[in-house]
C-alpha cells in the first residue's frame, strides 16, 4: 500500500503525458485532486479500502524498505492537504492551460518525492527522494520564468547543493561505519561502536545539511527570497509542506531512527530552535512585503518545531508533529490570503494597503484565524501545539527555553497585528473601493483551512491522548 | 444534573449563539439585536437559577478528563455564581443600550458577534476550574476586546486596539509560565487538586509574581495600566462593557479564585499587593484630576477603583473580602452607568473635552441625574451601594492594622470625590456652550436603570450582602 503512495502520483504524471493530451489536460485537475484526497483518506480512515491492499508484488517494487508510523502519517496527511490547496490556488492564478498542465505535472512529481521521503527507511533512498523533491521545487519557484523567481530558485539551488554535498558525505561515513544504508542497521552499528569521531562527524554533517534545507537561522538566507519570489501557488506549497518534509521531517527521522538524542545534540537543537524562533519573529516585524513577512514567520515557526524536537521526549515530538500539521494549515492559509490580496491589488507592499477586510470579508476573516493560530492564541489550533511544546520543554527541565518560547509568542502576535492593521483591519483606502473578493477556487480552500484551524482548536483535547500515545512507537522504534 | 446543565447553558448559549448572529442578520438586523440580547439575558437567568443552590452551601463540579491534565473542569460555587450574575446583568443592560448607540455605524454584525462571544467567554472563565481552560477563555476575551476597541477602524484607534491586545497577551503569557510552575508542583491544572496539593506545600514568590503580571495586565493595574485609558477610543458601550464593568474584573476575579480560594501565598503578599494597588489607585486618581477627555477620566477612575478591590481582596480578612465582592457589583453598575452617560454626551454634543462642555443638565436632565447618581455610588455616598462596599473594605483594612495603606486609600477616596464633582460641574452645570438633546429613549432608559440599580442596591443592601457573605465564608473555607 505504501508503495502506491509513491507510485501513484508518479504514474499519474506519466499517464497524463501519454497521447490525447487535450483530454488529459481537461482531466488533470480532477485526477490530481482525487489523488490527494485519496492520500488524506488513506491516513484518516484506517479501514479505507486501499489500506487493505498489500500484495507482495507491490511491496517488492522497490528494493528497499518502506515504513509508516505516527509521524509519517501526520506528514502524509499534510502533504495531501497542502497539495490539494496548492492545486486550487494554481487553477486561479495560471491563465494559460499549458502552464496549468505543466504545473500539475511538476506538483505530482514533488508529491511523489515527498511521500518517498516520508516513507523511506533507507538513508540513500531518502536522499534520492530528497533530490527529486528539490528539483521539482526549483522548477516550481522559477515557474513564471521571471527574473525574481529565477533568482530565488538559483539561491535555493546553490544552498541546496551545499546541503547535498554535506549529506552525501554523511551518508558515505555512515556506510563506512555500518556497511549498510538501512536505518536499523546503521543504528545498531552506531550503538555497537562507542561514539567515535567519525560518527559524530557524520551526524554533524547531516544535521547541518538539514538545517539548511529546513531554513533555520543562520542558514535561512535562501528561504525568504525563494518564498516571496515564487508564484502564488508555489509559495503555498513550499511554505506549507516542502521545507517541513525536506528539512524538518528528515531531521527528526535521522535523530529518531539513527543518531539518537545525545546531550550535545539536544542543546544544539534547542539553541538553534530558540534562535530561529526569536530572530525570525523580529525579522518578520520589520518587513513590509506581505510574503516576506510570512517567510520570516515560517523561519520562526520552524524554530518552534525544532524546540519541540530538541527535548528528545515523546511529548516534545508529538508537539513538534502537531505544530508541523498546524503550520501546514495556517501558513498555507496565510499565503493564500496574500495571493488573494496580491491578485486584487497587484502589489505585496502592506504599507499601501488598508481596510481590505470590508471588501474581502472571507480573506480578512480567514487571515485573522491563521494569524491568531500562528501566534498561539486559544482557541485556535496553533495554541495546542505551542502549549504542548512548552509543556514538553518545561517538564524536560529546559525552563529557560520554555520561557523564550512563550515570549516569542508575543513577538509573533506583534507582527501579525501589524499585518492585520495595515492590510485588513482599519479604514478602507479610497483607491481600493472597487476591489473584489477572490474567486471561488481560492475561497474554497481558504474556508476549508480556516474551518480546520478552528475545529482542531476546539476539538483537539478529545483525541490528544491518543495522538501523544501514538508517538511512543516513533521514539521507541 | 439539572444544575450542571444550567452552568453549561450559561456558558455555551452565548458562545454558540454568537455564531448564529451573522446568519440572523441576513433575515433582519432587529432579529439579530434581539437574539444577542436574548442569549446574554438567558445567561443571566441561568446564573440566577443557580443562586438557591449555592446559597445552601453546595457547589457543582463538572469534570471531563483529557490528556496532559487539559481537563474540562467547571466549578460553580457562590463566588462564581455571584460574578456570573453581576457580569451578565450588566452586559445585558449594555446590549440594550447598544440598540440605540450602534444603530448608525458599520460592522454591526461583528459588534454583536463579539459582544455576545465576549460575555460567553467571560462566563466560561468565571466557571472554569482548570487553569488552561481559564486561560483559553481569558484569551478569547482578549481577541474580542481587540476587535471591539478597533471598531471604528481609524488607524490610531486600531493601533490602540493592538496595544491593548499585546499588553494583555504579554501578561497572560507570563501568567501561563506561572501556571506551568503550579502544574509542576501540584501535578494538575485542576483547581480542586491544586488546592489539596498546596495545603502541604508553599507557592514560590516567583510564581506569584508571574501570575500577578497576568492579573494586573488584565485589570489594568500599575504598571500595566496604560492600555485602558487608550482603549477609550472604542464605542461607549464597549468601553462600558470591557473596560469598566466586566473585562477588567477578570483580573480581580482570578486573583480571588487562585490566591484566596485555592492557594495561600506568603504573608508578604498581604502587604505588597495592597501597596501596588494603593499606588495604582492614587496615581490614576491624580491622572483623572488632570485629564480633560471625558472618557479617559472615567477610564482612569476605573483603574483607581480596581485598586480598591485588590486592596480589599489582598488584605485577606473576611470583612475586607466581603467588601471587595460588593465593590465588584457596585462599581460595575455605577461605572457602566458613567460610561454610558458619557456615550450619550459624546454622541449628542460631538465633543469629549469637558472644558468645552457645560450646562447640559437643562437639555438632558435624565442623563445628568443618572450621571450624578452613579458618581455618588462611586464616591461612596450613603445610601448608594458604593458606600457599603467602600465602608466594608476600609473596615476590614483597619482591622488588619495596616494603617499606612489605609491612609493611601483614604486620600484616593477623597480624590475620587473631587474628580467626579469636577466632571459633573464642567459637563452638566454652568453655562451651556454646546446645545445637545437627549438620546433615544432606550439609551436614556438604560442609564436611568443603572443609576436606579446603584441606589436600590444600596437601600436593599441586605440581599447582596447576604450573598457576598456566604461567598466569602465559602472562599475562606468556613463552609465547604
Amino acid at each position: 500500500m505504501h508503495a502506491l503512495l509513491i507510485l501513484a502520483p508518479f504514474l499519474g504524471s506519466f499517464i497524463l503525458n501519454l497521447p490525447f493530451r487535450k483530454v488529459n489536460k481537461r482531466l488533470s485537475f480532477g485526477v490530481c485532486a482525487a489523488l490527494f484526497l485519496l492520500q488524506m483518506a488513506v491516513i484518516l480512515i484506517p479501514d479505507f479500502g486501499l489500506n487493505k491492499i498489500n500484495p507482495a508484488a507491490l511491496a517488492n517494487i522497490f528494493n528497499f524498505d518502506l515504513g509508516v508510523d505516527a509521524l509519517s502519517k501526520v506528514m502524509l496527511f499534510c502533504i495531501g492537504l497542502v497539495a490539494l490547496v496548492t492545486l486550487c490556488t494554481n487553477s486561479l492564478f495560471l491563465k494559460d492551460s499549458d502552464d496549468k498542465f505543466n504545473f500539475i505535472n511538476v506538483l505530482l512529481i514533488a508529491v511523489s518525492g515527498m511521500n518517498g521521503i516520508v516513507l523511506a527507511k533507507d538513508i540513500f533512498s531518502l536522499y534520492v527522494f530528497l533530490e527529486i523533491t528539490a528539483v521539482a521545487s526549483f522548477i516550481l519557484i522559477a515557474f513564471n520564468r521571471e527574473e525574481l523567481g529565477l533568482e530565488g530558485a538559483f539561491k535555493y539551488i546553490l544552498l541546496s547543493s551545499i546541503a547535498t554535498v554535506l549529506m552525501i558525505a554523511g551518508i558515505a561515513l555512515f556506510f563506512l561505519v555500518s556497511g549498510s544504508t538501512h536505518f536499523a542497521a546503521i543504528h545498531s552499528a552506531l550503538l555497537a561502536q562507542d561514539k567515535s569521531l567519525l560518527i559524530n562527524l557524520a551526524i554533524a554533517l547531516f544535521v547541518s545539511a538539514l538545517f539548511i534545507k529546513g531554513g533555520l537561522m543562520p542558514f535561512h538566507g535562501w528561504l525568504p527570497d525563494a518564498y516571496s519570489s515564487a508564484p502564488a501557488a508555489s509559495s503555498v506549497f513550499l511554505a506549507g509542506i516542502v521545507t517541513k518534509a525536506a528539512g524538518v521531517y528528515v531531521l527528526i527521522r535521522i535523530l529518531v531512527s539513527i543518531a539518537g538524542f545525545s546531550l550535545t545534540l539536544k542543546s544544539v537543537l534547542l539553541f538553534v530552535g530558540a534562535f530561529s524562533a526569536i530572530i525570525g519573529a523580529i525579522a518578520a516585524l520589520t518587513q513590509t512585503d506581505f510574503k516576506r513577512m510570512l517567510s520570516y514567520s515560517s523561519i520562526s515557526q520552524i524554530g518552534y518545531i525544532i524546540l519541540g524536537v530538541g527535548t528528545g521526549t515523546v511529548l516534545g515530538l508529538a508537539g513538534a508533529a502537531l505544530h508541523i500539521f498546524n503550520h501546514a494549515v495556517f501558513k498555507s492559509l496565510l499565503f493564500m490570503n496574500s495571493a488573494a490580496v496580491e491578485k486584487a491589488l497587484g502589489t505585496r507592499d502592506i504599507s499601501k494597503m488598508g481596510g481590505l477586510g470590508s471588501q474581502m470579508p472571507v480573506t480578512g476573516l480567514t487571515s485573522v484565524l491563521g494569524s491568531l493560530s500562528c501566534a498561539g492564541i486559544p482557541p485556535l489550533a496553533g495554541f495546542w501545539s505551542k502549549l504542548i511544546i512548552i509543556i514538553a520543554l518545561w517538564s524536560a527541565g529546559f525552563k529557560t527555553y520554555a520561557v523564550i518560547a512563550i515570549l516569542g509568542s508575543v513577538l509573533t502576535l506583534a507582527y501579525f497585528l501589524s499585518l492585520q492593521r495595515s492590510v485588513f483591519f482599519g479604514k478602507l483606502n479610497a483607491e481600493f473601493k472597487n476591489i473584489k473578493e477572490a474567486g471561488f477556487s481560492l475561497l474554497f480552500p481558504m474556508i476549508l483551512l480556516g474551518v480546520i484551524t478552528l475545529g482542531v482548536g476546539i476539538f483537539l483535547p478529545l483525541v490528544l491522548d491518543k495522538f501523544i500515545l501514538s508517538f511512543n512507537a516513533v521514539l521507541g522504534g | 444534573m439539572g444544575y450542571a446543565n444550567l452552568v453549561i447553558g450559561a456558558i455555551f448559549i452565548p458562545v454558540i449563539g454568537a455564531f448564529c448572529l451573522p446568519l440572523a442578520a441576513r433575515a433582519s438586523n432587529r432579529l439579530r439585536n434581539l437574539l444577542s440580547f436574548a442569549f446574554i439575558a438567558s445567561s443571566f437567568i441561568l446564573s440566577l437559577k443557580l443562586i438557591p443552590l449555592v446559597l445552601s452551601g453546595q457547589t457543582i463540579l463538572i469534570t471531563k478528563q483529557f490528556a496532559l491534565g487539559l481537563n474540562f473542569t467547571l466549578l460553580a460555587d457562590s463566588l462564581a455564581v455571584f460574578m456570573a450574575c453581576v457580569s451578565s446583568l450588566i452586559s445585558a443592560l449594555i446590549v440594550l443600550y447598544s440598540f440605540g448607540y450602534i444603530s448608525h455605524y458599520e460592522n454591526q454584525n461583528e459588534y454583536y458577534f463579539m459582544v455576545t462571544l465576549f460575555l460567553g467567554a467571560m462566563i466560561g472563565l468565571i466557571f472554569s476550574a482548570n487553569l488552561i481552560l481559564l486561560y483559553i477563555f481569558w484569551e478569547i476575551t482578549a481577541i474580542t476586546s481587540w476587535r471591539l476597541i478597533g471598531f471604528f477602524r481609524d488607524k490610531p484607534y486600531v493601533l490602540k486596539a493592538d496595544k491593548a491586545f499585546l499588553v494583555t497577551v504579554f501578561g497572560s503569557l507570563v501568567m501561563l509560565v506561572g501556571f506551568l510552575a503550579i502544574y509542576q508542583q501540584a501535578g494538575s491544572f485542576d483547581l480542586p487538586v491544586i488546592r489539596e496539593a498546596f495545603k502541604t506545600q508553599l507557592i514560590s514568590n516567583l510564581t506569584v509574581i508571574l501570575i500577578l503580571a497576568g492579573i494586573f495586565s488584565k485589570s489594568a493595574t500599575l504598571p500595566f495600566h496604560t492600555w485602558l485609558p487608550d482603549a477609550g477610543v472604542a464605542p461607549s458601550p464597549v468601553t462600558a462593557l470591557l473596560h469598566a464593568a466586566v473585562l477588567v474584573k477578570i483580573g480581580v476575579y482570578v486573583f480571588a479564585r487562585i490566591f484566596i480560594v485555592n492557594i495561600t501565598p506568603d504573608v508578604l503578599w498581604h502587604t505588597v499587593v495592597p501597596l501596588a494597588a494603593g499606588l495604582s489607585a492614587i496615581v490614576s486618581a491624580g491622572a483623572a484630576l488632570l485629564e480633560t477627555d471625558l472618557k479617559r477620566i472615567i477610564a482612569y477612575s476605573t483603574i483607581s477603583q480596581i485598586g480598591f478591590i485588590f486592596f480589599g481582596l489582598a488584605i485577606g480578612n473576611g470583612v475586607a473580602i466581603l467588601g471587595a465582592l460588593l465593590y465588584i457589583l457596585m462599581h460595575g453598575l455605577a461605572k457602566a452607568g458613567l460610561f454610558l452617560c458619557a456615550g450619550i454626551v459624546e454622541q449628542n454634543a460631538k465633543v469629549k473635552d469637558i472644558t468645552k462642555l457645560g450646562g447640559l443638565i437643562s437639555t438632558m436632565p435624565v442623563t445628568a441625574v443618572s450621571f450624578l447618581f452613579c458618581s455618588f455610588s462611586i464616591m461612596g455616598v450613603p445610601p448608594f451601594g458604593g458606600f457599603f462596599s467602600k465602608f466594608l473594605v476600609f473596615n476590614g483594612a483597619l482591622a488588619s492594622e495596616r494603617l499606612w495603606v489605609v491612609l493611601i486609600f483614604l486620600i484616593a477616596a477623597f480624590m475620587t470625590i473631587i474628580y467626579l464633582f469636577r466632571v459633573f460641574n464642567l459637563v452638566f452645570l454652568g453655562k451651556a456652550n454646546i446645545q445637545a438633546k437627549e438620546s433615544s429613549p432606550i439609551m436614556v432608559a438604560t442609564v436611568a436603570t443603572l443609576a436606579g440599580l446603584s441606589l436600590v442596591a444600596g437601600i436593599l443592601i441586605y440581599y447582596p450582602y447576604k450573598f457576598a457573605q456566604i461567598a466569602t465564608w465559602q472562599m475562606l473555607g468556613a463552609i465547604k
